[in-house]
């Protein structure tokens, strides 16, 4: 098996079972295979990922290294990689494990729910995420699969999402995580910066140089910041308790096994790059000690099951950050012991809680009690895990405790690291006896909660990892797990780390500190409610959840500030932008100390023999463009509107810009159209009310005066802009001398603006048609189904009388003088545009006009025939086919030339390799397919746009 | 004429932002046109000026001045986006002020809820 196979293919298992899941959404399948037998089928894809995960494990033992890497952006160096060492794996190996059992537990808890199938998909597809996080090759495709992991842990905790509760849970979470996941990008940024590369192999190696940076305490601070708040670190640990309105099975995988673990594995992940020295020793420890103290204290206090289990895991987490912020071998050791114990033991809680909850109807520890002899195997259960949660021989918890106290021990340290293991052990201890003992032993405290034993799949999901607690350390000869963990700690530490998995290393201080803590917490578990009564009166000080509030009471105030001073007038609005954009050109630029002695006035210095009509052509412009300010009506502002557009056409010609010349007449006339057209469509009430009160009104003169202080305001910043580019610019721009001397030779093209625009920048046009046709959709969209669902043509309905709007502009029938010409036009227009594709090479034209050209000619037909008779008459004219033909074309065309030229988009003169007797200047190239692609959708959408708003649609409001 | 060019670009800019701020939604959408049209003037005058000569390929013998082609190309794809912009606010438009049963842009003051 190579790397690559073994590196992908869990993956791509993990995948293929979100597949699987997916299909069980269909109801008759569903129905057919109910939810408990599907997992067995589900369980599969996690089952098989964790045997191939678990192939290589000997190798890893020998510290090999898998890689596998694939190019993303070549030009800066950025790849997307996978990398698999022990530490890797020893994570890969729970995440799949505990994924198998979670995926058979969760069929049984969701037991005849229609839409537990979404539950199934998104526990795949955070299963993904979670193994892309831990097996990733660089800090980019951790990146993704860290956020990864935030989304789809967002989507598990907020599955129940009519219940507010949960979605306010799941916000929290991802409000934290996700601003973690923020710091932490920025952090890893800095750190591959520094290092030079975004490789772990080459991160890792660096470590002198990361440590030795002027960046290192920042690149510290917001890697730490985002490992905090994914593993619940005080304090941002308060979005963990929360995260407890997930479904059981959800928080049995994500807050004990997976993720919380995800902020531990990137710590330690980074230890030899930026471990070992004073700062990640003293933050680490410090806000280690401070989770421990602040989970095991805040853990006593619950009355949910889950959420105790929630705070014992914060407090673990606490501990385990503590290890990696140590320099020791012995904390590694007991770091990759106290990852094990701690997600083979909560788990099995965690879905014990879930039976309970399940069974009984109720997870408050105040009704529980006397449950083992309804449920005598989940007692068994409980009672496992629950001694290796109290960190009791012979369990495994016990060893973990064991080593973490050795680790504590180590000269080095303040005894207050001692102290404070001691007594979070102790209170952790308390806690697995409020779990395991006032559940399942004693009376029952609640006569009405009617206990019954669990199904037995339901069962055996707990009872593997309760077992494996046991197993582990009493089989003889765990050589094998000794090595793998020693490897995944050696991994992680640096350098090589010893682990034995012997139970008892005879009398020594941790096994003395260990008796204490034991002991301590036996006396705190004996005054539990008494002390708990005591934690309830001091009050929710601790729980910095009202911090949380603060921060999101803040953003509220802040918000309602924002929305007083938005008054929702979008000609405000606008006003306001103009105005700020002026005065940040002015404050960056200074007010213009432009010279204007260097110009002649008027400036009338004629350069060429075209200069009078480009005069000319200004004041074409300028006076069309005053008069649709001083022209009363509508329909005459837009024909003067027109005429300015096509004054600028002038200015395009006398440039000299022959093909922007004729893109801009065809453009201007279709423009006019459509705007005639919408005109036409306002009701006719509404149209004249808008129009009388244009200046008249008292009202409005301050507001007449705001507008035109502004509208001259950015009219002088545009002319200065203008003035100081014109006399400053170089005369072509850097690339124009390639295309210039390599047009005609690469494209086949004279027209070098048609070169450019069909080959030099093809994806810039893709793009554009893309664009286009959008907006023609979009317009046909907005036309018929937005403005209809909402009633918008509520009256539509009475609108059958429809013959009145189907003849042209006025109503009136056309003349047959009118009709006639109308009908010659579009075949010559069809051949107009024909023409222009062909030869439009080494002349002005291209497939932009040739579209908009026989969009004119229809255009024609909408105003002379009316829509009725257009539509009946052209009933090839299908707007969507033309757009998909259009654009499926540009881009079969661009893939097929690729074989050609190894370019998207390349250019391949087809006609000139077959050898066919073509007429000169005409070329069947890939370009001119590319112009046919422009000139489809471009047709497309401009009949879509046509259709839309040429169709009747208020024309009977008004008596026109 | 460096001059008179500035002055008509910057009249154009003024006139057209004026117009898209009337209350009217036919003007506003005029405005809007006038803008775009005021924009390629502005980017074709400061990108391609000077030029004696269209830019072909068959033009560019010694000592020939031709207009510069890349600005010339990006406005041509400026002009078609921009109309196809136009449309689709037009149809925007139809339906506010279908929606409100106003052509006034004040009367359509309820977008913040």
């Amino acid at each position: 098996m190579t790397q690559t196979t073994l590196l992908l293919a869990p993956l791509i298992t993990l995948l293929l079972g979100t597949a699987v899941g997916f299909v069980f959404a269909h109801p008759t399948l569903n129905a057919r295979l109910p939810i408990t037998r599907q997992v067995w089928l589900l369980a599969l894809f996690p089952l098989i990922a964790f045997i191939i995960l678990l192939l290589p494990v000997s190798a890893l033992n020998d510290g090999q290294i898998f890689l596998w890497r694939v190019e993303w952006l070549p030009p800066f160096g950025l790849q997307l990689g996978l990398y698999y060492d022990s530490w890797s794996a020893l994570f890969a190996l729970i995440i799949t494990f505990i994924g198998v059992l979670i995926v058979i537990y969760a069929g049984q808890y969701f037991n005849g729910q229609q839409d537990a199938w979404r539950f199934q998909v998104y526990t795949l597809l955070f299963m993904t995420s979670m193994l892309g996080l831990v097996m990733a090759g660089d800090v980019l495709t951790l990146f993704i699969f860290w956020e990864g992991t935030s989304i789809t842990s967002y989507l598990l905790i907020a599955y129940k999402y009519k219940d507010p509760e949960a979605r306010a849970g799941a916000f929290r979470s991802l409000f934290i995580t996700g601003g973690g996941g923020i710091a932490l990008l920025a952090g890893l940024l800095f750190v591959s910066y520094v290092s030079g590369s975004t490789q772990w192999t080459d991160i890792l190696s660096s470590g002198d140089r990361l440590r030795s940076s002027e960046f290192y305490t920042v690149m510290l601070a917001l890697v730490a910041f985002g490992a905090f708040a994914k593993s619940a670190q005080f304090p941002a640990h308060i979005w963990l308790p929360g995260a407890m309105s997930a479904p059981t099975p959800a928080s049995a995988y994500l807050h004990s096994a997976t993720m919380v673990k995800a902020g531990i594995y990137l710590m330690a992940r980074l230890n030899p790059a930026l471990g070992f020295t004073s700062q990640w020793f003293f933050l680490l420890t410090v806000v280690g000690m401070a989770t421990m103290l602040c989970g095991a204290y805040l853990g006593l206090k619950q009355k949910d099951l889950k959420g105790l289990l929630a705070y014992s895991t914060i407090a673990q987490l606490g501990i385990l950050m503590l290890l990696i912020g140590q320099e020791d071998e012995e904390s590694y050791k007991a770091l990759v012991i106290g990852i094990v114990a701690h997600a083979l033991y909560k788990s099995a809680l965690f879905m014990v809680a879930g039976i309970i909850d399940h069974e009984t109807g109720t997870r408050d520890i105040t009704r529980l009690g006397g449950l083992r002899r309804a449920m005598p195997v989940s007692f068994a259960i409980a009672l496992l895990a629950g001694l290796s949660m109290a960190g009791l021989p012979p369990m495994f918890g016990f060893l973990a405790k064991e080593t973490l106290l050795a680790a504590t021990l180590h000269p080095n340290l303040q005894p207050v690291l001692a102290a404070v293991s001691v007594f979070t052990g102790a209170l952790m201890l308390a806690q697995a006896g409020l779990f395991v003992i006032d559940t399942f032993l004693g009376q029952p405290r609640d006569p009405t909660v009617h206990a019954h034993e669990a199904p037995q799949p339901m069962l055996l999901s707990p009872a593997i990892p309760a077992a494996l607690s046991l197993i582990i350390v009493l089989l003889p000869g765990p050589k094998e797990e000794s090595a793998f963990l020693a490897a995944a700690a050696a991994a992680a530490f640096g350098s090589k780390v010893k682990v034995s998995l012997a139970l008892f290393h005879g009398l020594n201080a941790p096994l003395l500190l260990s008796i204490i803590a034991i002991t301590l917490g036996s006396v705190i578990w004996y005054f539990r409610w008494p002390l708990r009564a005591w934690q309830d009166r001091l009050g929710a000080a601790f729980t910095f959840n009202r911090l949380y509030a603060g921060v999101l009471v803040a953003m509220d105030k802040g918000g309602y500030v924002a929305t007083r001073l938005q008054q929702g007038k979008l000609r405000t609005y606008l006003v306001i932008m103009i105005l700020a954009a002026v005065s940040l050109v002015f404050f960056f630029m200074g007010w213009p100390t432009y010279s204007l002695a260097g110009l002649t006035w008027p400036g009338l210095d004629f350069p060429g023999e075209m200069a009078l009509l480009r005069f000319f052509s200004l004041l074409v412009v300028t006076g069309s463009a005053l008069a649709t300010l001083v022209l009363n009506r509508d329909f005459y502002a837009i024909l003067a509107m027109s005429a300015m557009g096509l004054g600028t056409a002038v200015w395009f010609v006398l440039e000299p810009a022959p093909d922007v010349a004729l893109v801009q007449i065809v453009v201007d006339i279709l423009s006019l159209v459509i705007l005639v057209l919408t005109l036409a469509k306002l009701p006719r009430a509404q149209r004249l009310k808008a129009q009388r009160m244009r200046w008249a009104e008292r009202p409005s003169r301050p507001l007449l005066l705001r507008d035109a202080i502004a509208s001259i305001a950015i009219g002088c910043v545009v002319a200065l802009i203008t003035l100081t580019a014109l006399t400053s610019r170089p005369r072509l721009s850097q690339v124009t001398p390639y295309y210039i001397a390599n047009a005609k030779e690469e494209t086949g093209a004279a027209d070098i603006v048609g070169a450019i625009i069909v080959d030099f920048r093809a994806m810039d046009t893709l793009i554009e048609i893309t664009v286009f046709s959008l907006a023609g959709l979009g317009v046909f969209t907005l036309l018929n189904y937005a403005a209809r669902t909402h009633g918008d043509h509520a009256q539509g309905e009475k609108k059958v009388r429809r013959t009145f709007s189907t003849l042209g502009i006025g109503g009136r029938r056309a003349s047959p003088f009118l009709r006639a010409p109308a009908y010659a036009l579009l075949p010559v227009a069809l051949v107009l545009g024909i023409v222009q594709m062909m030869f439009g090479h080494d002349q002005p034209g291209d497939g932009f006009t040739a579209g908009v050209v026989i969009g004119l000619a229809v255009a024609l037909w909408y105003v002379v025939f009316g829509y009725t008779e257009t539509r009946a008459r052209l009933p090839w004219l299908r707007a969507s086919v033309l757009i998909a033909v259009g654009v499926l074309l540009a881009i079969v065309n661009g893939i097929i030339v690729t074989l050609f030229t190894d370019h998207f988009l390349g250019n391949m003169d087809y006609g000139e390799l077959v050898g066919l007797p073509l007429p000169g200047g005409f070329h069947i190239s890939s370009s001119f397919l590319f112009e046919i692609a422009i000139c489809l959708a471009v047709l497309g959408s401009a009949t879509h746009m046509l259709n839309a708003l040429g169709h009747p649609g208020e024309e009977e409001e008004g008596t026109a | 004429m460096e001059l008179l060019t500035a002055l008509t670009i910057g009249t154009l800019f003024a006139i057209g932002v004026f117009q898209l701020l009337r209350r009217n939604v036919i003007r506003s959408a005029i405005g809007l046109v006038i803008l775009a049209n005021a924009v390629n003037l502005f980017l074709l005058t400061t990108g391609a000026y000077l030029g004696e000569d269209p830019a072909y390929a068959t033009y560019t013998g010694v000592g020939q001045r031709i207009a510069d082609p890349l600005p010339q190309a990006l406005i041509l794809t400026a002009i078609v986006i921009s109309m196809g912009g136009t449309a689709f606010v037009l149809a925007m438009l139809y339906i506010i002020s279908a929606r409100y049963q106003t052509a006034n842009m004040d009367e359509v003051d309820n977008l913040k809820n």
